[in-house]
């Protein structure tokens, strides 16, 4: 009986990942139609790190606001990484976050005129059982 | 978190003022004794490693129960994990006036994609079980579902009994 009940659960696990695949393939093929300018700009040197299409979606709707581009080690599951977004979300200032399993990136948008304290931003990576490796401060433009 | 198998359905509720450990009340259900009885729980980080890639955890775990018997358990809990693998262990002692055993487990898994934050994941586990009043190992695949704040997993064991966790994140 187990063993049959594992067969019915198991389908829908190996569907997704072939629907993950081709969307593999997708991303990919977006990466390459996709300039990714505003993130080379604001990251230099970092920017093979990052998910340069992501980061650009993540920062259209965000000019004149600060992005905390934050390296994160342990970063392996997202339901443990729950936790990350919602303590972000009560800061003041907060505007909107998002996690990149794949990259080990956590991008933070906070409002122009908001004090961003690395410290306390490695606190609380730290407090949701992740270790924090780099920060960066840039401004969407 | 809701557990269920064939010694015990349980719902565990724990709060974590830091990562460092937990404290927590869990709602008991024995099925054979046919009784109920709050267990209060208390779980340690022994040692966590954070890389790149993996985590790699130890924790001190132990229960003291309100139901009387003088019941109580202490034990250890590992894990190691990538975004594509896990490897987890526990080994505990539970003692009482009325008997003393051991649990252990081991379990082993992979994720067949890796899905993107938000994204429904699964895992494919094989887990083994033992506990010394029977002093049989007890083996059997698991299935392991998650998705935002929700966590399901599930197996049928030898015996043809569930073993079910649910967990809800607030």
């Amino acid at each position: 009986m187990r063993y049959l009940l594992f067969s019915i659960l198991i389908f829908p696990s190996l569907a997704l990942a072939e629907k993950n695949i081709h969307g593999d393939h997708a991303d990919h093929n977006a990466q390459h139609g996709h300039e990714g300018h505003v993130a080379m700009d604001y990251v230099g040197g970092t920017s093979s790190e990052l998910d340069v299409p992501r980061f650009d979606e993540f920062v259209s709707d965000q000019k004149g606001n600060q992005i905390a581009v934050v390296s994160v080690s342990g970063m392996v599951c997202d339901f443990c990484a729950r936790g990350i977004e919602k303590t972000f979300q009560k800061d003041a200032g907060f505007k909107k976050i998002d996690v990149d399993l794949d990259t080990g990136k956590v991008l933070i948008a906070y409002a122009s005129s908001t004090e961003i304290i690395n410290e306390e931003i490695e606190k609380k990576i730290l407090s949701n059982g992740q270790t924090v490796t780099d920060i960066q401060i840039l401004t969407a433009q | 978190m809701v557990f269920s198998d064939k010694m015990r359905d349980a719902a565990y509720y724990h709060y974590s003022p830091s990562y460092k450990y937990s404290l927590g009340i869990e709602l008991v259900e024995e099925k054979q004794a046919m009784k109920n009885h709050a267990n209060f729980r208390y779980t340690y980080l022994l040692n966590r490693k954070n890389t790149q890639n993996s985590q790699r955890n130890l924790y001190f775990q132990s229960s003291l129960s309100a139901g009387g018997n003088d019941e109580y358990s202490y034990g250890f809990l590992g894990d190691w994990e990538t975004r594509r693998y896990f490897i987890g262990f526990g080994a505990q002692e539970l003692k009482s006036n009325l008997r003393d055993y051991e649990k252990q487990f081991v379990q082993i898994g992979f994720a067949p994609y890796l899905g993107d934050y938000g994204d429904l994941h699964s895992w494919l586990m094989i887990k083994s079980k033992h506990d010394s009043l029977t002093d049989k190992w007890n083996t059997y695949p698991t299935i392991k579902f998650f998705k935002g704040d929700y966590l399901l997993e599930f197996g049928v064991d030898e015996n043809d009994e569930p073993d079910i966790h649910f967990m809800i994140r607030f």
